[in-house]
Formats: C-alpha cells, sequence, structure tokens
C-alpha cells in the first residue's frame, strides 16, 4: 500500500494521528446505557477466588441495570505501583481495595474519595477493631473488604497436633522434612518483597515486637531481632523449600509436598481450590505471643472517579447484609465490613474458619505505626536487610542495625 | 593437513556449544512447560519434554493468553506500519535534502535514542491522559513508534545514501517529482531494507513492556509482555502454565524472525557496518 | 546511529560539489521539510516535550502520587543524589554492568562469528539458530532465567551443585555476590547474537587470500587475526561497543524482572534507579534527576566515541 502512492500514503500518516488523537478507547461516560465502572483487585488474579468473586460481582451486576462493575485484575506484585499511577494521574479504576499501607498512603495525598459524603455509615453494623483503620486523619476513605488473620496452616495427613512452641515448630520442621516434602514454606526472595514483608510481620509480632513504637523506629529493638532470627532458623536449617515463590509453595501445599505453612484466611481456599481432597486444619501460630499480622483491605472510590455516586451505590449493595454472608464465603477464613454468622455447616465442613475468626482480637495491621505512608519504602529497606543476613553476609542483628541507620538517616524517627 | 583436521573438529564443537548455549534457555522454557509437578520438584532435573502434556498449553490458552497475544500482534502490526509512513519521507529528506538545521534534527535523532524508556513514563501518561490515549492500543502504538522510529529512520537514510544519486537526477529529468521519486524510484531500490526495519519495528512493539505496564491497565488491553509478568511471583499460577505462556510469547517472534532472517540481516548490517 | 556516522564518512569519501547537488534536486527550499514535517512533529510531541517535561521535572519536589503540583527546588534533587553514597554505589553498578556487557557481548560475539564464519555443512542453520537469543522477547528472557536460577529447582543451581561450585544460601538472584554476574550473563546471552550477526558480515570483507597465504607461511593463528583480520573489522567492532554501550545503560526489564536492581543495590543501574525511584519511592524530581544524569553520560559516549573515531581516522590518513 505504501509504494502506490505517495499523498495517499501521507494522508494515510495524518488520518493515523488524527484517529489516535481523536479517537477514545477509553469508553468512560456513555450517554446509553449502564455506567460501566472498574473495581480493582488482586483477587480477580487468584485461581479460586478469582473466579468465585467475579460470581459474586455479576450479583450485582444482574440486580439493577443502572450500573455495571467490571473486575480488574492487577497482580499483588505490581498492584501498589500500577494503581498508585494511575489514580495519581488522575486515571484508574473507580473502586479499589487497597491493602492497608497503600490505602493510607493515597488517602494521605488526596487520591481517595472521603466516604461519608455518600454513603450514611450509621445504618451498619460495622465491625468496629478493623473498622478503625479505614480512617486516615479522621476521615473515612474506606470500609473493609475483607480482614484475614495469619495463622498456622498445616495437612492434618502430614501433621497430627499442631507445634505449640517455636522448639516444636523447628523440630517438627525438621522431622517432616525430607524426599522432596518440607516441613514448611514461606516468602524468602526479593522478587516477592511485599509478601515476604507480610510474612515477616508475624515472626515480628508473635515474639512481641513491632517496627515502631508508634512514634520511633524500632527496626533493631531486640524483639524484632528475635523474630527475625526465629525466621532465619527456619531458613538455615533448610526445612523450607528455598526460592519457591509462593504460587509454587502453595501448589505444593496442595499436593502434600509441603505440611505446614503460616498463611493469611484466603489461602485455604486457594489451597483447596487446587486440590479439593486436601485435609487442612489450622492453629494460633507456635510463637511466645498470640499476635499475628493481618491483612486488613478496606474497598476505596477512587477521588478521580467520574461516577462517584455509582461507585457508592455498589458499596451500599455489598453492605447488605446477604452480600456480605455470600462474600465472606468467597473471601474464605477471615470477616467481612460487618457482623456475620456462619451457618452451623460451614463451619461443620471447614473447621479452621473458627481458628481464624478466634484470633481476630489479637491480629495487626501490616503497617508500621506512626510511618504508614512511609511503610512501602521502609519495606524495601526492610527486606533487603533480611535478604543479606539470610545469604550469610552479615548477622541478623547487624542487618537490623544498618535497617535501622538508613530507615532513620531517611525518615528521622 | 593433519593440523587442520583438528582445527575442524575443534571449530565444530565450537560452533555446537554456541549452539547449544544460544538455544538452551528456550529449549528450556518448552521442557519445563511439559513437565509433571512431581519431576519439577523431584531431586534431579528432566532434561526432555513429555509429550503427553500438551494439553497445558490448552490451559493456558483459556484464560486471558489469547486476548494478550492479539493485542500484542496489533501493536507490533501498528507500530510497523506506522513507522515506516513516518520514516520513509524523513529518511528521503535526510537522504537526500541540504537544509538549515539539518545537523540540529540530526542531534535530537541521536538524542532520542538514547533515552530510557522509563524516563519518559510519567510525563508521557500525562500527555496521554490529556489525548485521551490512556488504556488503548493506539495509544501503545504511539509510543512504541515514537521510540522505534529514529533507529528506522538511521537504517532507512543510510539504504538510500548507497543509492546512486544519478538514478535521482536522471528521473527528475523525465518530470518526476519529489514524491513520485521517492516512491517510484527508491521505494524498489530499498525495499529489502525497509523489511528489515519492518522486522526492527514489530519487535519493539511486541517487546513493550514498560508502557504497557503502567497505560494499559484495562486488562482488556494489555500485551503479553505485561500478562507474562504478571505471573511472575505471587499468583497461584503453575510454573508449567507460566512457561507454557512463555513459549507462546517466544515462538511468534523467533518465527518471525528466521523467516525474515534475510532481511533482518542485510538491515542490520547496513545499519551498523556500512562505512 | 550507526549509520549517520558511517554515511558522514561516506560523504567525505565521495565529495561533491554544492552546486551541482543543488541544481540537481532542490525544487523549493520547503520540499525536505514537507517530507520532514510528519515525522518530526510526532517526535516532538512523543520525545520531545516529555523530555523537555522531564528536564523541568528535574528542577522540581513531585510526587508520583500528585504529579500536577510540583515545588520548584532548583538544583537540590541533584546534589541530593550526587551526595548520596547509594547513588555513588549506583554509578559503580551502572559502569560495571555496561563494560561487561560491551565486552562480553563483542567477544562472544566475535569468537562465534569467527567460528561460524567458514564453510560447513548446516551453516545457515547455524546462522540462523545463533540468532534466536536476540529475538526472544526480553520479559520472557527474564522468566526463562529467573526460573533457570531458582533457589532449589533452577537448572543451573542443580548444575552448579553438582560440580561443587553451588551457591551460600542456594539462591543466585538473592545472592549480593552472585545476583549481577547472573544479570550480566543473562544480558550477554541477549546481546551477543546481534554483535555476531553484524561481525559476521564484515568479516566478509577480510580478503581470504591473503588470510589464507598467511597461515601458509606458518605464520600463527593470533598473528594472522591481529594483522589480516583485525584491521577489516574494527570499525565495526567501535560501532559495536558504541551500539552495545548505548543498549546496556538504556535496559530495563530484564534486570527490573530478575531482580528489581536488588540485593541491596548490587545490580541497582541508573535505569532501575531511575525506575524505582519514581515508582516505589514515589519521587518524581529525584528520578528525573538520575534520567538526566543518564542522558548527559550517554550524550558523553557519543561525543567521545566520535572523537575518537575522527582521530582515528586522521591517523589512518
Amino acid at each position: 500500500m505504501v509504494r502506490k502512492n505517495a499523498p495517499k500514503t501521507l494522508a494515510l500518516a495524518t488520518a493515523v494521528t488524527l484517529i489516535a488523537a481523536g479517537c477514545s478507547s477509553n469508553g468512560g461516560g456513555a450517554d446509553e446505557g449502564p455506567v460501566t465502572l472498574t473495581f480493582a483487585a488482586v483477587t480477580f488474579t487468584e485461581t479460586g477466588r478469582g473466579e468465585a468473586l467475579e460470581a459474586w460481582l455479576d450479583g450485582f451486576n444482574t440486580s439493577q441495570d443502572a450500573v455495571r462493575v467490571e473486575p480488574a485484575g492487577i497482580p499483588f506484585a505490581t498492584f501498589s505501583q500500577t494503581v498508585l499511577t494511575q489514580i495519581g494521574g488522575g486515571e484508574g479504576p473507580d473502586l479499589i481495595r487497597f491493602d492497608q499501607a497503600d490505602f493510607v498512603q493515597a488517602a494521605s495525598a488526596g487520591l481517595l474519595e472521603p466516604l461519608e459524603d455518600h454513603i450514611d455509615f450509621g445504618q451498619y453494623d460495622l465491625i468496629e477493631g478493623p473498622d478503625a483503620y479505614a480512617f486516615v486523619d479522621d476521615t473515612r476513605y474506606g470500609v473493609m473488604f475483607d480482614v484475614a488473620s495469619y495463622s498456622l496452616i498445616y495437612n492434618t495427613d502430614l501433621v497430627e497436633t499442631p507445634p505449640t512452641t517455636f522448639e516444636d515448630f523447628l523440630a517438627m520442621s525438621e522431622e517432616l522434612t525430607g524426599d522432596g516434602t518440607y516441613g514448611m514454606a514461606f516468602r524468602q526472595t526479593k522478587e516477592q518483597e511485599p509478601g515476604m514483608m507480610q510474612d515477616l510481620y508475624n515472626y515480628v509480632y508473635g515474639f512481641g515486637g513491632a517496627f515502631s513504637d508508634g512514634t520511633e523506629l524500632t527496626l533493631n529493638s531486640p524483639e524484632v531481632v528475635e523474630g527475625l532470627t526465629a525466621y532465619q532458623t527456619l531458613y538455615d536449617a533448610e526445612v523450607i523449600p528455598r526460592g519457591a515463590d509462593a504460587a509454587t509453595y502453595r501448589r505444593m501445599f496442595a499436593e502434600g509436598l509441603v505440611a505446614m505453612t503460616i498463611d493469611n484466611g484466603g489461602v485455604p481456599g486457594i489451597l483447596l481450590g487446587a486440590n479439593p481432597d486436601l485435609n487442612i486444619a489450622a492453629a494460633p501460630n507456635p510463637f511466645p505471643v498470640e499476635s499475628q499480622g493481618g491483612i486488613i483491605v478496606p474497598i476505596t472510590i477512587n477521588a478521580g472517579s467520574e461516577h462517584k455516586e455509582a461507585a457508592a451505590s455498589f458499596i451500599e449493595w455489598m453492605l447488605e447484609p446477604e452480600n456480605q454472608v455470600s462474600l465472606q464465603e468467597v473471601m474464605g477464613a477471615g470477616s467481612v465490613a460487618t457482623h456475620t454468622e456462619r451457618s452451623a455447616e460451614q463451619l461443620a465442613a471447614a473447621p479452621y474458619l473458627q481458628v481464624f475468626d478466634d484470633l481476630t482480637d489479637s491480629t495487626q495491621p501490616q503497617i508500621i505505626e506512626g510511618f504508614e505512608a512511609q511503610t512501602p519504602e521502609l519495606r524495601i529497606i526492610i527486606v533487603d536487610q533480611v535478604l543479606s543476613a539470610l545469604h550469610g553476609e552479615k548477622t541478623m542483628q547487624a542487618a537490623m542495625d544498618e535497617a535501622q541507620e538508613m530507615a532513620v538517616a531517611r525518615f528521622g524517627g | 593437513m593433519r593440523r587442520l583436521h583438528i582445527g575442524t573438529s575443534a571449530r565444530i564443537i565450537g560452533v555446537l556449544v554456541i549452539l547449544g548455549i544460544a538455544v538452551f534457555p528456550l529449549y528450556w522454557m518448552f521442557v519445563t512447560s511439559l513437565t509433571s509437578n512431581q519431576a519439577l520438584f523431584g531431586s534431579s532435573a528432566q532434561m526432555f519434554p513429555d509429550l503427553t502434556r500438551l494439553g497445558t498449553y490448552g490451559e493456558a490458552l483459556s484464560g486471558n493468553v489469547l486476548r494478550w497475544l492479539m493485542n500484542s500482534t496489533i501493536i507490533a502490526a501498528g507500530t510497523c506500519l506506522l513507522t515506516a509512513v513516518l520514516a520513509l519521507p524523513f529518511a528521503y529528506a535526510l537522504s537526500r535534502f541540504r537544509f538549515r538545521w539539518k545537523s540540529i534534527i540530526v542531534i535530537g535523532l541521536f538524542l532520542t535514542q538514547m533515552l530510557p524508556e522509563a524516563l519518559l513514563v510519567v510525563p508521557l501518561f500525562a500527555l496521554f491522559r490529556i489525548l485521551d490515549l490512556l488504556n488503548s492500543l493506539v495509544g501503545l502504538i504511539l509510543v512504541c513508534t515514537a521510540f522505534v522510529l529514529p533507529i528506522v529512520v538511521f537504517i532507512l537514510k543510510g539504504a538510500i545514501d548507497g543509492i546512486p544519486r544519478e538514478l535521482e537526477e536522471s528521473a527528475r529529468i523525465d518530470g518526476c517529482r519529489p514524491f513520485g521519486i521517492l516512491t517510484r524510484i527508491y521505494l524498489p531500490l530499498i525495499a529489502p531494507t525497509i523489511a528489515a526495519t519492518a522486522v526492527i519495528s514489530f519487535f519493539s512493539g511486541w517487546n513493550e513492556y514498560v508502557f504497557a505496564v503502567t497505560f494499559a491497565f484495562d486488562p482488556a488491553m494489555q500485551p503479553m509482555s505485561v500478562g507474562l509478568a504478571s505471573f511472575i511471583g505471587e499468583l497461584s499460577t503453575p510454573v508449567q502454565t507460566v512457561m507454557a505462556v512463555a513459549v507462546m510469547y517466544t515462538l511468534p517472534a523467533v518465527a518471525f524472525y528466521l523467516f525474515a532472517q534475510k532481511y533482518v540481516v542485510s538491515g542490520m548490517t547496513a545499519g551498523a557496518v556500512k562505512g | 546511529m550507526a549509520t549517520v556516522l558511517s554515511s558522514q564518512a561516506q560523504r567525505s569519501a565521495t565529495p561533491r560539489s554544492r552546486s551541482q547537488r543543488r541544481k540537481s534536486i532542490q525544487g523549493s527550499r520547503w520540499v525536505p521539510f514537507a517530507f520532514l514535517a510528519p515525522g518530526a512533529v510526532y517526535l516532538l510531541l512523543f520525545q520531545g516535550f516529555p523530555l523537555l517535561e522531564e528536564l523541568r521535572m528535574s528542577f522540581t519536589r513531585t510526587s508520583l502520587l500528585n504529579p500536577s503540583v510540583s515545588e520548584w527546588v532548583g538544583l537540590d534533587n541533584y546534589v541530593a543524589i550526587f551526595t548520596s553514597p547509594a547513588f555513588q554505589q549506583t554509578l559503580r553498578t551502572t559502569l560495571v554492568y555496561v563494560i561487561v556487557c560491551v565486552v562480553g557481548a563483542i567477544s562472544v560475539g566475535l569468537g562465534s562469528a569467527l567460528m561460524l564464519n567458514s564453510a560447513f555443512r548446516g551453516r545457515g542453520l547455524a546462522r540462523a539458530l545463533i540468532a534466536v537469543p536476540w529475538a526472544a522477547p526480553s520479559v520472557a528472557v527474564a522468566v526463562i532465567a529467573t526460573w533457570m536460577m531458582n533457589a532449589q529447582y533452577g537448572i543451573v543451581n542443580r548444575w552448579l551443585d553438582t560440580v561443587g561450585l553451588g551457591v551460600p544460601g542456594g539462591s543466585i538472584l538473592d545472592n549480593q555476590t552472585y545476583a549481577l554476574p547472573a544479570v550480566l550473563a543473562t544480558t550477554i546471552w541477549q546481546l551477543f547474537p546481534f554483535c555476531s550477526v553484524v561481525l559476521l558480515a564484515a568479516l566478509q570483507a577480510v580478503p581470504q587470500e591473503v588470510r589464507e597465504a598467511a597461515m601458509m607461511d606458518g605464520a600463527g593463528r593470533m598473528w594472522t587475526f591481529r594483522v589480516v583480520t583485525w584491521p577489516v573489522i574494527k570499525p565495526t567492532v567501535a560501532l559495536l561497543a558504541l551500539l552495545m554501550t548505548i543498549w546496556s545503560i538504556r535496559r530495563f526489564e530484564l534486570i527490573w524482572i530478575m531482580t528489581k536492581g536488588g540485593p541491596i543495590g548490587a545490580t541497582r543501574t541508573l535505569v532501575i534507579d531511575l525506575y524505582s525511584s519514581a515508582f516505589e519511592v514515589k519521587e518524581l524530581g529525584t528520578a528525573a534527576a538520575i534520567g538526566m544524569v543518564g542522558v548527559v553520560i550517554s550524550l558523553g559516549v557519543v561525543i567521545a566515541s566520535q572523537l575518537l573515531t575522527r582521530r582515528a581516522e586522521r591517523k589512518d590518513l
């Protein structure tokens, strides 16, 4: 086509450019038909829960004709970067299921819509504990989508009685490891930095530590170092499949190749999705202090959305009692925004649900108190240093001393 | 004579080793996609594909992969076309005309060739937002074209430089105007180089990642690079599926390269070797 | 860019009088601009404007979370990066990465080109296959490389363990000592075929008779290479060095997907630092300043290579 006629070629070039500049392929606010919103969540990318959540979403789409919510699955590893870039640039999904640290960062930067302007929350029976985390500077920017504690998940075919102390846990893991099977699994690679950090919180909280005291960073406090040393002890004992990412070791767990793991309440559902015949039970973490990290995830509205009212109507639908119950079933072992009753059959079929539900009160969010908006950056520092200790380049104490020094130099805390 | 013999067999071994190194990772990608979990996580590696597991590819295709492949193809083909349309007259003017600011234009082209894509993501995001080009394949075509255009212009200019000027002069005497000269005289002569640059711009569109991962947040608009990268790390996607998708992403590029090899090599050498 | 360099040489080789040229083509003085306009406007819009915008941003404090608001801070960002030890490490890492990439890709490319530059059965197939890594998309390469270097199941680790070179801790890409060599090996694997193909073409210009005659006279292989082959391919090697330098300075996806610049900055090159500052730390001003440093370095490399080429040409004359 290029060969025949030069003016035509130039005309084509102009046309392409004009089409490019003039055409919007971004549907946005079409006048006819329902308003289409996008809802970004990591969950949509998970096998098992992803499909179930889409089905739940269809419940909303078929319940009325005015608003249609499309799922947008963005993988966990790039979620924060992708979504924050977009909403920072005034674009992006209308509804967002945000991790706690990103939520605080986005809300502080004014990127999220204050929800009290659109929804009367007085009418709902919200669970107070986690709901407190939906506020930033006393303004409500979200409402809990799901809250999931971390606890010890084990394969009952391999583990009869779960360990209660760290010593037992280590001994048992060593015993179960061998011949391609591992006692335990957790994340321990830079590639999975955000996930590895989630794992680290459990060891820190479980040994009575915290990364800050609320006003000052305490990355190298004795409790933090003790907890992280316990994490390293498991790594050094080679009772975990080193280098396996969460996708891989969860699959291995589903096939009986990993006996125990400490993971959140959503994970049993993922494991059972991969192997419905798996026999799973849960128990509190085998650490000195009963305190663990939890995924505390609000749903929010993008302040740049053109359809805030429509988005709010979706949240109202979500908060209706029957939809809360079905959402809780989709999300697995954990709570949702409001108080719900699990059915007796459900509890009988999956006794581990009760274990997770009981842990709700001792669960802490995976953010660094007083440094909420800096948590993503602190995470880079902490994970880097823990990895250098794992690889034998320095002791855990030295690593965390350095982390503390770097973090204080940067944030003054 | 004997010495020559040893030299030859050493050379053959050398060639085999280097070919092995070149091809092995892609072979391994294929083998991994067709290995059972037991073998994958076993104590020793399975070196050959288990062809009974070809169903993995069917499973992989049932997800978004077909859509990603299609998006990548559209982006690559669009980049190819738009680049050719913009680059040809540009290269012709640079090669055959003298005019003011020419050296500035050449320096500008130099400069754009050196810019890392990552540097321009944020300002282009802002620009595309104004032009309403986010979340669209057209937007990704435009941005890929912008990054591949300079090198294509240089390569085409090199090819036009190599054509004797007398041809054009005689055409002018016959009354041909510049447009006609470009399309009737140069186009056929530099067709192989155009083919080579087409392959290069196709690859640039096919490989694009940085912009797609930030600009295409609608899953329906994502290309293969972003889709594949999304499998890394957290998803509960089995390694075999990831590798099957990687194979499906790599194979068309390699096949296209092998198919167009003759042109690519001549274009690459025209671009880099002459003079 | 290579062509520009070469065509300049070509032009000087075949001088042509100005008046003759003008008479031959120039119809109207606007004609060239009509041809240039679409491409030039396009590049100004999609490269020139964003570049200026980055330049401006490098003098501001701007957050990714609110890029439309920026505070003018003068040279603060530049002062901050140049006084930061982390950025000095970034520059060192970039230097090592670029030098090893250039030397590695060209020497492996030259070695394989020399091997392929002889008549043997299946040579066409060999020449086609060797370019396969160049055709493979970076993201796919990063995915397979990461898997091959997986701590427990990666084939590379299994091999290293067999020969007793196992990496402590198992994970190559998370090890501060091994991560950079691993990323470098992958980059060279991807880049050397290009050098190989280009050099193979350049080698066609080496006079075979002279080479054979030299060998007959009992000259050593090395000597023959140095005296007969090297002078012919030297300009090509110089061009490849320039191309490889710029390509390795720009290289992003591979490193980002394999290591994200980690562990602890071991593979944090300038472009990774730029991307991480913009999207992880969310400081667009710092990121822009880092990018500008990169642009200046690349420009420096190009100018230096131009000067070197000119000097070499003068010497040859």
